[in-house]
């Protein structure tokens, strides 16, 4: 092996990585926006978003530019000042990665770190014309020149990476021409998924940041800021408002019995498996499968058209009805809101009980023989093996699912109640989740967005402690954990 | 072994000939229920289809029940003249290909990194990953976040979110931990680094169980549509052509206003015989069509998709 990997990361080189970090993560965050040099940069916007879209830069000063109040090549000075740094920052990222290698490797990357950090001070010092130009606007009050607190940050993080980055590039022991480029498996491995851990932490875990709202007093299209602060006001609102409460109560009616009827009837897969399984007839038992499975891949808003082929007044059942005399004239069942709960559970069960009888399928399938010759040796009937042998073969699927159905018992998603929600059935058909959404979005950007981050947050604690729960009981009981 | 299927045959034979009266009923009432539930199953989509090509007056009249009368295509023809419809289509189709296509590649990468217990920190990565399936923040800080991102009113919102999927990772780890090892040892004996691998043992390797996490995605880009409500409000050119479908379901607009008016397509012969609930019912069959095509192929997936899930990361 001519590869020589260094035997101890120096405390140097962690420092830098660590001011590097900093430096990446100031790029995402508005408050750091080393680019915000008035008042009409959008308050959100941060700095990769400065350099990456020149046309929002542009936007914001639509009016100061048509009358004069700012010059377009401030804004461009703005923007191309801003595309130089984040390439710069760019570099010195991958300069990062590169330190994880070998010795030779390594010294590379700390020598394009430390060169893009110097070149970086020039780039950045472009932003203070960009400044100045601000500054010598003919409407002061309009424009709003401000010297952003973000440019003191970037400066002092470049300064600091360039300074750290020299003391590495002396501290690394010389060179041979023994070394050789390399890296260790490890951290190779690492910055290949990195991309995806970024990823995954951008669109799974950065909305957690989206809480905050809860604690604000938010108007879309009006920026955050701490004198909106209002604490617990909105949690205390969903309670004390007795609008809101009676809306609560009915919501959470609502869910909880349209989540009782799927897991009071969650066995009917289990059954349609090992019922389905009594037949012999293997093409008749295919199609049967085949059939029943299709509904599952259709989307709620084609199921809705098949309600409105069927049920609507000019409908199927309408027609039958009228042909054997029952009512003379057609109705739309659809338009009605009298038992909508059981209405939900018969679409939901029409499309997924096929589908979901198909891990019981399998499961019977995974049943030994033996046990089912066995038993028909010592002279068991059909129906005691199906009550001897399938079905205790299946129950332990059966429990983990009845536990995840119970720990997501306040999740029913908004799909199928959104499309059958019409005027008629709203106070019935109205789930969490659809409250949520059209508390927060339904209603046309008017929506009151803190009370609905109020209610998602609680259903998502309350679903995090439900499942937890549902673990923990299922160690306790099986031994064995369901997450 | 021989034993074993003789004592199989006599077993068989036992069962056919202890046929009871009770176990006789039970079949007739087993296979008629059977029988009643497909059918149930599958009379809404027959239904649609009849309704779609039989004469448009006879459906408006309501006499159109069990077969199709005056079968003609008219109304799939008029569709060209939809507003709208055509780039609906467009972007449904563009969004499960390449949605589809980025996330099986992507999936099937982090699948195989994950399996390699010396990179730096795979357990916790593996669990960052996975934990993202039991939890999220909820819907409006997802949809702020989104926005912030600048996501909404964008095309790239409906393929860059799906690139990383948990459930997928799980099924592909477990199939690729399930391919011997030595296979890809010897191939890093003559010096094949892990892309390489990756690239021409692991990816045709695991064909199978990417071809079952295709399906499921595939047919989950086609089949959403509140992604586009929330998100692309602002550029209806973005709608899915599932929305587009709950856009026209609900719509209480007159015919002409539905209908491109410039074209020139018989004009007069589809303004006599269309009418709203034709127009409705013709789009559901266009969007459905295509579940139905590939479902034939897909469905040797499942069972193997299904069981995986059911083994836990």
């Amino acid at each position: 092996m001519s590869k020589k990997y260094l035997e101890k990361t120096s405390n140097w080189m962690i420092a830098l990585r660590v001011a590097i970090i900093a430096l990446i993560v100031s790029t995402v965050v508005p408050a750091f926006n080393p680019a915000r040099m008035s008042g009409l940069i959008n308050k959100n916007a941060a700095f990769i978003t400065m350099s990456t879209s020149r046309s929002a830069i542009f936007k914001d000063f639509t009016r100061p530019l048509r009358r004069g109040w700012v010059d377009e090549g401030t804004l461009n000075l703005l923007y191309y000042a801003s595309l130089l740094v984040i390439l710069c920052i760019i570099a010195i990222a991958i300069g990062c990665c590169m330190s994880l290698g070998t010795k030779r490797l390594q010294k590379l990357g700390t020598k394009i770190i430390t060169l893009s950090s110097i070149l970086a001070l020039p780039f950045l010092g472009l932003l203070i014309p960009a400044y100045l130009g601000f500054s010598g606007t003919s409407n002061a009050d309009r424009v709003e020149p401000m010297f952003a607190n973000g440019f003191i940050v970037f400066l002092g993080l470049f300064i600091t990476i360039a300074i750290l980055g020299t003391i590495n590039l002396l501290k690394i022991p010389k060179v041979t021409s023994e070394d050789k480029y390399g890296m260790e498996s490890k951290y190779k491995l690492f910055l290949m998924i990195l991309p995806f851990v970024i990823l995954c932490f951008v669109f799974s875990y950065l909305p957690l940041w989206g809480w905050r709202y809860a604690f604000f007093d938010y108007q879309p299209g009006i920026d955050l800021s701490m004198d909106k602060f209002v604490g617990l006001k909105w949690f205390r609102y969903l309670f004390q408002n007795s609008a809101t409460r009676a809306d609560m109560v009915r919501v959470m009616k609502n869910t909880l019995a349209m989540s009782a009827l799927g897991i009071g009837t969650s066995f009917l897969p289990m059954v349609f498996a090992i019922f389905l399984n009594e037949i012999k007839a293997n093409k008749y038992r295919k199609l049967i499968q085949t059939i029943t499975t299709v509904p599952n891949f259709i989307s709620w808003v084609l199921v809705y058209t098949f309600a409105f082929a069927l049920f609507s007044s000019d409908g199927f059942v309408n027609a039958v009805l009228i042909k054997m005399g029952v009512i003379d004239q057609g109705a739309n069942f659809l338009m009605s809101g009298d038992y909508i709960w059981l209405k939900m559970w018969a679409w939901g069960t029409w499309k997924g009980l096929g589908w979901s009888a198909i891990i019981y399928i399998a499961g019977i399938s995974g049943i030994d023989q033996q046990l089912y010759e066995a038993a028909t040796v010592d002279g068991a009937g059909r129906f005691q093996r199906m009550w001897h042998i399938t079905l205790p073969g299946l129950l332990p699927t059966f429990s983990v699912l009845l536990l995840l159905s119970i720990a997501s018992i306040l999740s029913n998603g908004m799909d199928q109640y959104f499309v059958f929600k019409n005027s008629a059935n709203k106070e019935t058909i109205e789930v969490l989740d659809l409250y949520v959404y059209t508390l927060g979005l339904g209603s046309g950007g008017s929506g009151n967005i803190p009370l609905a981050t109020v209610v998602g947050m609680l259903k998502s604690i309350i679903s995090v402690t439900l499942l937890m729960g549902a673990n923990r009981l299922s160690k306790l009981v099986r031994g064995e954990s369901i997450v | 072994m021989n034993s074993d299927k003789k004592m199989k045959k006599i077993v068989n034979k036992k069962h056919k000939y202890k046929l009871s009266k009770g176990d006789v009923t039970f079949d007739i009432l087993n296979y008629v229920l059977f029988a009643a539930f497909t059918l149930i199953c599958a009379f809404p989509f027959y239904y649609l289809l009849i309704n779609t090509i039989s004469d448009n007056e006879l459906v408006r009249t309501g006499q159109i029940m069990w077969l199709p009368k005056g079968i003609h295509f008219r109304n799939y023809i008029s569709l060209l003249n939809v507003n709208n419809l055509g780039t609906s289509v467009l972007v449904s189709i563009v969004r499960t290909v390449l949605g589809t296509a980025v996330m099986v590649g992507a999936t099937a990468f982090i699948g195989y990194l994950v399996t390699k217990h010396e990179m730096w920190g795979r357990k916790f990565i593996y669990r960052f990953f996975i934990i993202t399936m039991y939890f999220n923040a909820g819907l409006i800080p997802w949809y702020l976040n989104m926005s912030m991102l600048g996501l909404t009113n964008n095309f790239w919102a409906y393929i860059i979110p799906g690139i990383v999927s948990p459930y997928n990772i799980i099924l592909v780890k477990t199939y690729i931990e399930s391919i011997p090892a030595d296979l890809e040892e010897s191939a890093s004996i003559d010096g094949a680094g892990y892309l390489l691998r990756f690239r021409h043992i692991i990816w045709p390797l695991s064909k199978p169980i990417l071809a079952t996490i295709a399906i499921f995605g595939a047919v989950g880009h086609w089949n959403s549509f509140t992604d586009s409500m929330i998100l692309m409000s602002g550029r209806p050119e973005l709608y899915t052509l599932q929305y587009r479908l709950y856009i026209y379901m609900n719509s209480t607009s007159n015919l002409s206003a539905l209908m491109n008016s410039g074209g020139n397509l018989s004009q007069s012969i589809i303004d006599s015989t269309l009418n709203m609930r034709s127009v409705k019912l013709t789009v559901a069959m266009v969007t459905i069509i295509p579940i139905l095509l590939v479902y034939p192929f897909m469905q040797r997936y499942f069972t193997k998709g299904i069981m995986m899930g059911a083994v836990k990361g």
